[in-house]
């Protein structure tokens, strides 16, 4: 070094003085996870997906989500978010409402008719799949974009499982349904619809054929009331009626029914019956602020006139001249410390009678482990390691079969890590390692003076009327404006975004651009944390330095 | 948010002295690569000397003549009447110095230049005392701000600068602050087209001085906007204010807990000191509502 100036007195630039020695701390550029990703049940990089939004690169968003999930435009409108209730916005004013940002990148992906590309190699091995729901479908989707081949057993006539027959089409159009699991097979599935259902024996068949097995049968069962006789011509239960045909369903139904439940499928019941024109009453042991369905499910059947009799119980049910006299207690509901093991105590005196033309018990429902008399069970599950085998090799179990975990994208990720966990078995190495778990970035390390605040951009909602005679979507999509908009509104926690903060805040010159980010001249850096400070993400930290 | 849109071209050096976290030396760099390398420097001892200095190097890409500290006004106006006998009209004359050397040992060179409307560009680096030489107070020290010199809290009010120099009537005066590095370049760019005398007074929260952690300069100067303790504005001709953050969204509170030097305030001074802002802050918008056209 020995930078020469114009020929003056002074003849040399500072550049020949090392200022890097003065330091302390030296800054790292280390991407952290968001708050987002840890809670997002396909640790989904959403801060990544939505920062491409932004930037209006939807395909590369869409690629993104899709190396999770392979079902945006789902999740889009059903997912139950646990991302919204982690988002860090909410400090600042409200969270990011990344359901409606991913619905409207799925969309896209949809309306554009993006397809997956077909696997870079090919690989010999097979795997079954038993159950073609949201896990099964999943873990096919994962297997085969990694070359494997999937067979994919289905007992019904058509894939979806719980997507197609348990979720109204109100809420999950069925065009989008079919476009996000037509792509799936069209990857090249060896697909077997209307398939025998399978038991102990049929699975040693496959374990032969097949390099390994993965069960996806979800909860065929439905829990049973023990005071209701469900062979009454007014008993109909809820996952029956949710898989019948609309005409049937309207056949079926009474003019005033009774739904009892607080969960999502009881919602999806009482909401289904009141667009068939009944009177819908719904009957929760729960308090009304604690019901297991969603917020939004629960204000929109409000909405939609249903009455929500909540932290009560039905004790009898007997029949009178138009259907059933139910007689029901208030009772005292204690959630317990553990999701489920709640008790309810009757309050003495509270009685009442409500009459029902039909009741729709939506309690929940129950694996059945029956079939699978080989594999040893876990309390009302099959039994699994952390990697989704069970006590048999070679044969892994997903979704609502092998987990007490009920939400679809729950079962979107037990059905990615179990097919990770399948290809590493099969191929060791070419399933990326799960990233290290990082500390998530908390709201103190988001330097908000760069972010405007304006509320959240809400979907827009279906008329009342026309939602009370059909069966059309509720949520509306964002505009592309709107989703925008909403996409700028997002942190991105942690993920570096460009913004060139750090090269401007740093009063000596010491970070300069490259082409895949920034880097700190060690020459020349003090140590100060300009640069950290003025970063809007969080993703830049100090770090002890004393090699200086 | 927006990107801070300015093109550094290397006229300003690494390897400076400034302490670690400096927003002087922040501030020089936009300064330095704004103007352009079409300039001569003039620069007052201060901060800026011993940052742009240190025999033989120096930190910045033009010549700088490092002159006394009650005449950087007066050599300002001698190498730029030089330059016009030369034939060089459009080299911008850039004079760096301090609140010391401006408010206080300067003023009289810098009133007399602007009285005479030289075509000088003077920036001064406020940091409201003598924090080069072991942080005295200076008349741009605020009321009850802890310094060297006045342990307790200086007793009178911040000397208003900027009206006095409105009094001249030269063509531009600006305030801009290292927290809005966009709005510190758009502003040297506006001045370099202007022939005059033109001021641009810049916040420099000091690190040692006023007691801010080494990473919350950029910060402590946004609060100080923010608060409407230190506006963004800019005046024309002497009369023609124009706000250029033109909103005050918060109490002075979280400005001063940055700072060591406002730790002693009773809540009484703390309340003085907001009354001096507010009517300062409604003096202000008073000019920029009542401007001429």
């Amino acid at each position: 070094m020995n930078k020469q100036l114009s020929p003056l007195w002074t003849h040399l630039t500072s550049e020949n003085r090392v200022t890097g020695t003065w330091r302390s701390a030296l800054p790292n550029y280390q991407n952290q996870p968001s708050p987002c990703l840890g809670a997002c049940p396909v640790n989904g990089r959403i801060a990544e997906w939505i920062k491409q939004v932004k930037d209006g690169d939807l395909r590369d968003a869409w690629v993104t989500l899709t190396d999770n999930n392979p079902f945006p435009a789902i999740a889009g409108r059903i997912c139950h978010h646990p991302c919204e209730t982690a988002c860090n916005r909410r400090d600042l004013d409200e969270t990011v409402g990344i359901c409606s940002l991913e619905r409207f990148a799925g969309d896209t992906a949809l309306a554009e008719g993006w397809s997956f590309p077909p696997p870079v190699t090919e690989r010999p091995q097979s795997i079954a799949i038993i159950g073609g729901g949201p896990a099964g479908l999943s873990a096919a989707y994962q297997l085969r974009r990694r070359g494997f081949k999937v067979s994919l057993y289905e007992a019904k006539d058509a894939l979806g499982g719980l997507m197609r027959y348990g979720i109204p089409s109100y809420r999950l159009e069925r065009s989008v349904l079919d476009g996000e699991i037509d792509r799936i097979v069209a990857m090249g599935i060896d697909l077997h619809l209307g398939a025998e259902v399978m038991n102990q024996a049929a699975l040693a068949t496959l374990q032969e054929t097949h390099d390994a097995v993965l069960l996806a049968t979800g909860a065929s069962l439905p829990k049973r009331l023990p005071a209701l006789d469900y062979a009454r011509s007014w008993v109909i239960d809820s996952a029956e009626f949710l898989a019948a045909p609309v005409e049937e369903q309207r056949s079926r139904t009474g003019a005033q029914v009774v739904v009892i439940g607080g969960g999502s499928a009881a919602m999806d019941v009482a909401r289904s019956a009141r667009r068939l024109g009944s009177e819908v009453t719904v009957l929760a042991l729960e308090p009304q602020d604690r019901l297991p369905a969603q917020k939004t499910e629960v204000d929109e059947a409000i909405e939609e006139g249903i009455v929500f009799v909540c932290g009560a119980m039905m004790q009898s049910a007997e029949t009178n001249d138009n259907g059933a006299t139910l007689r029901c207690v208030r009772v005292d509901f204690d959630p317990g410390d553990v999701p489920g093991t709640f008790t309810v105590s009757p309050i003495e005196g509270s009685g009442f009678e409500i009459n029902a033309a039909t009741i729709i018990p939506a309690i929940g429902q129950d694996a059945d482990l029956e079939r699978w008399s080989g594999l040893a069970p876990a309390g009302p599950v099959l039994g699994t390691d952390s990697v989704w085998q069970t006590d048999t090799p070679g044969v892994f179990a997903v979704g609502d079969v092998a987990s007490m975990n009920r939400f679809v994208t729950q079962a979107v990720g037990m059905g990615k890590e179990a097919a990770l966990a399948i290809a590493d078995m099969l191929s060791p190495g070419i399933a990326a390692p799960a990233p290290a778990a990082a500390a998530e970035v908390e709201y103190s390390r988001i330097n908000v003076a760069y972010q405007d605040t304006h509320a959240r951009i809400q979907q827009q909602v279906t008329g009342l009327d026309e939602r009370l005679t059909g069966f059309e979507e509720v949520q509306l999509p964002l505009s592309v404006e709107e989703a925008a908009a909403e996409a700028r509104r997002c942190f991105s926690c942690g993920t570096c975004i460009y913004c060139d903060n750090c090269f401007f805040y740093c009063p000596d010159m010491a970070i300069s651009r490259t082409a895949s980010g920034y880097e700190v001249n060690v020459d020349y850096c003090k140590g100060c944390g300009l640069c950290v400070a003025e970063c809007p993400t969080g993703s830049i930290h100090m770090q002890e330095d004393t090699a200086s | 948010m927006e990107k801070i849109s300015y093109s550094d071209e290397g006229q300003f050096c690494s390897g400076h002295v400034a302490c670690a976290g400096c927003v002087e030396a922040l501030s020089m760099r936009v300064i330095l690569n704004a103007v352009g390398p079409d300039t001569v420097g003039v620069v007052a001892p201060s901060c800026s000397a011993v940052i742009l200095g240190g025999h033989p190097m120096s930190a910045a890409k033009i010549p700088v003549l490092h002159g006394t500290l009650e005449s950087a006004a007066a050599s300002a106006s001698g190498i730029k009447r030089a330059l016009l006998a030369q034939g060089r009209d459009d080299t911008t004359v850039l004079c760096l110095a301090g609140d010391g050397g401006t408010y206080d040992i300067g003023l009289q060179a810098l009133s007399s230049a602007a009285e005479r409307n030289e075509d000088i560009l003077y920036i001064c680096f406020d940091n409201e005392g003598y924090m080069n030489t072991g942080g005295q107070k200076s008349s741009s020290t605020p009321l009850n701000a802890a310094t060297g010199s006045t342990p307790l809290g200086k007793v009178t009010r911040k000397k208003n600068l900027i009206e006095i120099l409105a009094a001249h009537r030269i063509p531009y005066i600006a305030t801009t602050s290292p927290s809005h590095l966009s709005d510190m370049a758009a502003k040297i760019e506006k001045a370099k087209a202007i022939r005059g005398t033109k001021v641009i007074i810049v916040l420099i929260p000091c690190l040692p001085g006023w007691g801010v952690a080494d990473n919350a300069a950029v910060k402590t100067a946004r609060l100080g906007v923010e608060s409407g303790v230190f506006p963004l504005f800019e005046i024309e001709d002497g009369v023609r204010y124009t706000m250029t953050v033109d909103q005050k969204n918060q109490p002075i509170d979280a400005y001063l807990a940055e700072q060591k030097r406002y730790r002693h305030l009773s809540d009484d001074a703390r309340n003085k000191l907001q009354a001096e802002v507010d009517e300062t802050w409604a003096r202000l918008t008073a000019m920029v509502d009542n401007c001429p056209l």
